[in-house]
């Protein structure tokens, strides 16, 4: 869905636009667009990328110069080895990932739990997990840091441990109801059969409910990896050993050592591989998105 | 401790409801003493560490690849030392800057700082309040630390409470005014009679702004967040002979016609003179990167400033003087020092004193050795660390000057101005948040109101200190 | 059995039961065959649920307990309402409750109403739709560090590309980050640039649902396009709009990391210091983790309105 299809009828009807001064005015407005969209979204990253390539004094230099006068790729090489940013970005990564795969695992099983088996006080549970979207996650950062500071009953310290950024992605009241939701469409018949088949919950799982699941999958993963790629004061508690840190904290750290040349280039290498996924699959990302949270 | 008794607590009130329970109190004050008799009734504290003894030390603060000598030196400093102690293995943890106040509080409150670790000299009260600091008294003395007897008591006091000591200098230093003499010529001005008083800097600034603002060059520059522009603003209350604390560290009493008087001179060299830069100073190092790149005149700062902006931003030593602090009553006195956690094994305790005893406390070794600085292009000749006295300072002196790459003599009108100096006030980092509201209030709207900025400053530190009583 | 704990429909009752069904069928063995299935159902739940309860359910009990405690020396004792004066005779506690309000005003003048029309004006031109989606969405994959310092670069009132441009075309320029009274709408900027892409390409996927229909009879009546857009377009939309109007609303109260990246924090003069940026200062600078949470206890009363509103209208779409 959220394909434009382009017969659909809009605001102005196409014939209004099939009129000479309908047309010279739709050129017009399309071509403003065009040049000031252009300008107000590539422009920034332009500017990044070319500041990478200019000298300290260039990059400040008054009027600004288009393009470098004086290329220095040296600045891309200073700041991937010195700022240690193959490092970033693979902590980034690692936390991205595993935190998808956790919350893939706990929060399914979950959520087919709460939907098909639906056990002795499911529904005190789902209330109860549900419930925690009323509670904004910046008011529990202090509690929440304690509580990793020192876990109860197993009294182990996640500070600067992957732990820390990927258990508390798990306790999302949002997927939860994203795939509730989801499974609550699968009519039971399927599931049905298939334990006349013979086929256990996890069989039933595995085998029909996932299949069928794809595209809240596919949302409920963009949002995980996308939600710990954004994220920045939680991370920023608990990973503060520098070798541990993701892009956003470890560049921002690091930000006060280097020459502003230097710290531009870092930004636009941080940005390189997200506008390139985005880029190459944007298609799939984008209706991905919307079909995502027009169902939310 | 707390962590525990956070625990108990939550079960209690889970289970019982809301309630308070004194046993719970004194259950950990137990605790608390156990762990501080344990240490102490360690007959062989004081004895240095056999080098036999095979034990892994944590230590942060190594210079990060940013800074390639001292980086280098670091890590010969390291295999040197596992010489003597080649059992000892030393971890050590990079970090530019060094310390960040909101990371070393969550580092505290997480326990997840390193078995020794650095820390600004006024953090003490903020670690022992986080039940992170190791007693070190009994470990301390002329065996472990040879030049124990030479060092400023003034320095060892501030990292003492109740009389026991907790925290090893590593150096220390005196605030002043950093300027760049070479501006100074172009704009006409002498660059050997830097200015002594918030006027003359007024004037100084103005006149460079005048010549030189063209070029973008401005006269001075402030900071008005991170904990800069208050940590300045009680250099500038320093200099003016003024206190930022009562002596029992109860009341604020930055709030007088000093504070306002300064003030309103940096409000109108921002406003009325235009001889700052429009944009105050959010981070540290920013004024560092302006001043390398020659684009102010002048400053507050410490020396060690100067060795960073050669080393990093491409100043030239030759263009950067030194003068004493405006007013010139007392100077604030900081500096760095390493604390030792308090979980640490005392063969930890040993390793990590005898490792920063060999890297920062040894004459001709470690951060002494200048004739090895010269060498690798670290700056020798400035005026900081002077923590040493007696026998100590005279060889050190000696050895600076034996080797002094820098132009001491740009540095003069600082070392020979004598300013008395007076530590930081309790709870620095607090107030320092409390100040730079001031400073950015001043640096930021030109219709600031000082004497209103001043009284919720006042009423926000007195919460602060009452709070921390 | 509890599978019919569901009031509404009866079809899935029905259904729940059959799943459990063939199994429970077995009459003596019944109980036991429902405590496996329980067990087995727990067994599923259990990963989620250590996971809600260390992380979200604990987390808002200790939330309160803190609030009534200090630790000082590692020593932790009850000090009944002292922490919730303290923030609340703070000087700037009124001050970080303004700015966060204006922030959420700014947000929703400026982050909320720009997406919309950007979304409506794209909607309908017929060329280059695919570009002009992508353009719009690219800011939203900047990792926050980048966009929040590179706007940080733009705003500089000397070499700032903004200042150069408004002096290059000759406007009066702006302090931006740098003055009390522009930093918090820079941060909105700024931080509307970077995220409008998802709201556009949602209000987007709302327009296209909109019958044409309704247009053309809007037009039959004669209509011009503002009418067409206030009695055809927003009513059509009206509950996504409604639902990220709340999620905004919720979303910027809580803002902090560009704050911190762009203004330090405080900002001048604490002009964009908002309330979690002050639960934050309490906690890791002022190091008063009672504080900081009697202050987060404020901002939840406040968010929990407004979410509980957002969960109302939630259940009215279901």
């Amino acid at each position: 869905m959220a394909e434009f299809t382009p017969q659909n009828r809009t605001l102005i009807s196409s014939a209004a636009l099939a009129r000479p001064r309908g047309k010279r005015i739709y050129w017009t407005v399309l071509t403003v667009v065009i040049v000031v969209f252009t300008l107000v979204f590539v422009g920034p990253l332009y500017w990044m990328i070319t500041s990478g390539f200019k000298s300290v004094h260039e990059v400040v230099q008054n009027p600004p110069t288009l393009f470098p006068h004086d290329p220095q790729p040296s600045n891309y090489h200073t700041a991937w080895t010195q700022l240690k940013l193959a490092k970033l970005l693979w902590n980034t990564f690692y936390y991205a990932f595993g935190a998808l795969a956790f919350q893939l695992v706990f929060d399914v099983t979950a959520a087919y739990a709460l939907s098909k088996l639906r056990p002795v006080l499911g529904n005190v549970v789902l209330g109860a997990m549900l419930a925690t979207l009323m509670i904004p996650s910046a008011v529990l950062i202090i509690p929440q840091y304690m509580t990793v500071l020192d876990l109860p009953l197993l009294h182990v310290n996640l500070i600067n441990h992957p732990w820390a950024i990927w258990l508390p992605t798990v306790a999302n009241g949002f997927n939860i109801f994203l795939l509730k939701r989801f499974f609550d469409s699968i009519p039971n018949d399927l599931m049905a059969a298939a334990a006349i088949d013979g086929a256990g919950p996890t069989r039933t799982l595995l085998s029909i409910v996932l299949p069928m699941s794809r595209p809240i999958l596919g949302v409920v993963s963009i949002f995980a990896v996308v939600n710990v790629w954004k994220d920045f004061l939680w991370p920023m508690l608990v990973e503060p050993d520098p070798t541990k840190q993701p892009i956003n904290i470890g560049i921002n750290s690091l930000s006060q050592g280097v020459p502003e040349n230097v710290l531009i280039a870092a930004l636009a290498i941080s940005a390189l591989p997200t506008l390139l996924i985005f880029l190459l699959f944007q298609r799939n990302i984008m209706s991905g998105l919307t079909a995502g949270s027009l169902k939310g | 401790m707390s962590r525990i008794r956070y625990r108990r607590l939550v079960a209690f009130a889970l289970v019982a409801g809301i309630g308070l329970t004194s046993a719970a109190c004194s259950d950990s004050n137990d605790k608390k003493d156990d762990g501080g008799s344990k240490t102490s009734s360690n007959a062989s504290a004081g004895t240095p560490l056999d080098p036999n003894t095979k034990v892994t030390i944590s230590v942060d603060c190594m210079p990060p690849t940013t800074k390639k000598p001292e980086r280098k030196q670091w890590l010969d400093d390291i295999a040197e030392f596992h010489k003597t102690y080649p059992n000892v293995t030393i971890n050590s943890k990079d970090a530019f800057p060094c310390e960040e106040t909101d990371k070393f509080t969550a580092q505290l409150q997480g326990g997840s700082e390193t078995d020794a670790f650095y820390s600004y000299v006024t953090d003490l009260q903020q670690v022992l309040d986080a039940g992170q600091a190791a007693d070190i008294t009994d470990y301390v003395n002329d065996k472990t630390v040879p030049n124990l007897k030479d060092i400023d008591p003034g320095v060892l006091d501030i990292l003492k409470d109740n009389g026991r000591l907790y925290g090893l200098p590593t150096t220390n230093y005196s605030m002043g005014l950093i300027y760049n003499r070479k501006i100074f010529q172009e704009a006409g001005l002498d660059p050997n009679k830097p200015p002594t008083t918030w006027d003359e800097i007024r004037a100084d600034a103005k006149t460079i702004q005048d010549k030189l603002g063209s070029k973008g060059i401005h006269g001075f520059f402030e900071y008005g967040a991170g904990n800069q522009g208050g940590w300045h603003l009680t250099s500038a209350l320093y200099g003016a002979g003024n206190t930022v604390v009562s002596d029992d560290g109860s009341k604020a009493t930055f709030n007088g016609p000093e504070a306002k008087s300064i003030l309103q001179t940096i409000h109108d060299m921002r406003w009325v003179d235009n001889s700052m830069p429009q944009s105050a100073g959010k981070e540290w190092g920013e004024s560092q990167k302006a001043m390398g790149a020659g684009q102010i005149g002048m400053y507050l700062a410490a020396p060690d400033d100067i060795q960073l902006m050669v080393q990093q931003y491409g100043a030239n030593f030759d263009d950067l003087g030194m003068a004493p602090i405006p007013g010139g009553k007392t100077s604030l006195m900081g500096g760095n020092d390493y604390f030792f956690k308090k979980s640490d094994t005392p063969d930890q305790i040993k390793a990590g004193i005898a490792w920063i005893n060999f890297k920062f406390l040894t004459l001709k070794k470690g951060q002494f050795n200048y004739a090895r600085n010269k060498a690798d292009g670290i700056p020798v000749g400035l005026p900081q660390p002077f923590f040493f006295t007696g026998q100590s300072k005279a060889t050190d002196t000696a050895d600076k000057t034996q080797y002094a790459t820098v132009p001491v003599e740009n540095y003069k009108s600082y070392v020979d101005a004598q300013v008395p100096v007076k530590g930081e006030p309790p709870n620095a980092q607090k107030l320092y948040t409390v100040l730079d509201t001031v400073m950015s209030g001043v640096l930021s709207n030109k219709s600031a109101n000082v004497d209103k900025l001043l009284s919720d400053a006042e009423t926000q530190a007195n919460q602060l200190l009452a709070a921390s009583q | 059995m509890a599978a019919t704990t569901v009031p509404d429909k009866t079809t899935r009752r029905h259904a729940g039961r059959g799943t459990a069904g063939p199994k429970a069928a077995g009459g003596r063995g019944g109980l036991s065959r429902k405590l496996t299935h329980n067990l087995q159902a727990y067994g599923f739940l259990i990963g989620a649920i250590i996971c809600f309860g260390l992380f979200s359910w604990y987390p808002m009990v200790r939330e309160f307990i803190m609030s009534f405690q200090q630790t000082k020396r590692g020593v932790t004792s009850w000090v009944g309402f002292h922490n919730i004066k303290t923030v609340y005779h703070d000087p700037y506690f009124w001050t970080a409750w303004k700015n966060t309000g204006l922030f959420t005003l700014y947000a929703l003048v400026i982050g909320f109403a720009v997406p919309f029309l950007v979304a409506i004006l794209l909607n309908e031109l017929r060329h280059a739709r695919a570009y002009l989606r992508v353009l719009v969405y690219l800011p939203v994959m900047l990792p926050p560090v980048a966009g929040a310092l590179l706007f940080k670069y733009f705003y500089n009132p000397e070499y700032g590309l903004f200042n150069r441009i408004l002096k290059f075309f000759h406007l009066p320029t702006s302090q931006w980050l740098d003055s009390s009274h522009t930093a918090l709408i820079s941060v909105v900027i700024a931080a509307t640039w970077m995220s409008m892409g998802s709201a556009t390409l949602i209000y987007l996927a709302a327009l296209q649902n909109i019958p044409g229909e309704l247009y053309e009879a809007a037009d039959l009546d004669g209509a011009g396009l503002w009418s067409k857009i206030w009695h055809v377009t927003i009513p059509q939309t009206r509950l996504v709009l409604s639902l990220m109007l709340l999620l905004q609303i919720v979303a910027t109260m809580q803002e902090f990391t560009n704050v911190f990246l762009m203004a330090g924090g405080n900002g001048p003069e604490n002009s964009t210091m908002t309330v979690v940026y002050m639960v934050y200062q309490y906690g890791y600078r002022y190091n008063n983790f009672g504080g900081a949470a009697a202050l987060g206890l404020f901002l939840l009363l406040v968010l929990v309105g407004f979410s509980g509103l957002y969960a109302r209208l939630n259940r009215n779409s279901d």
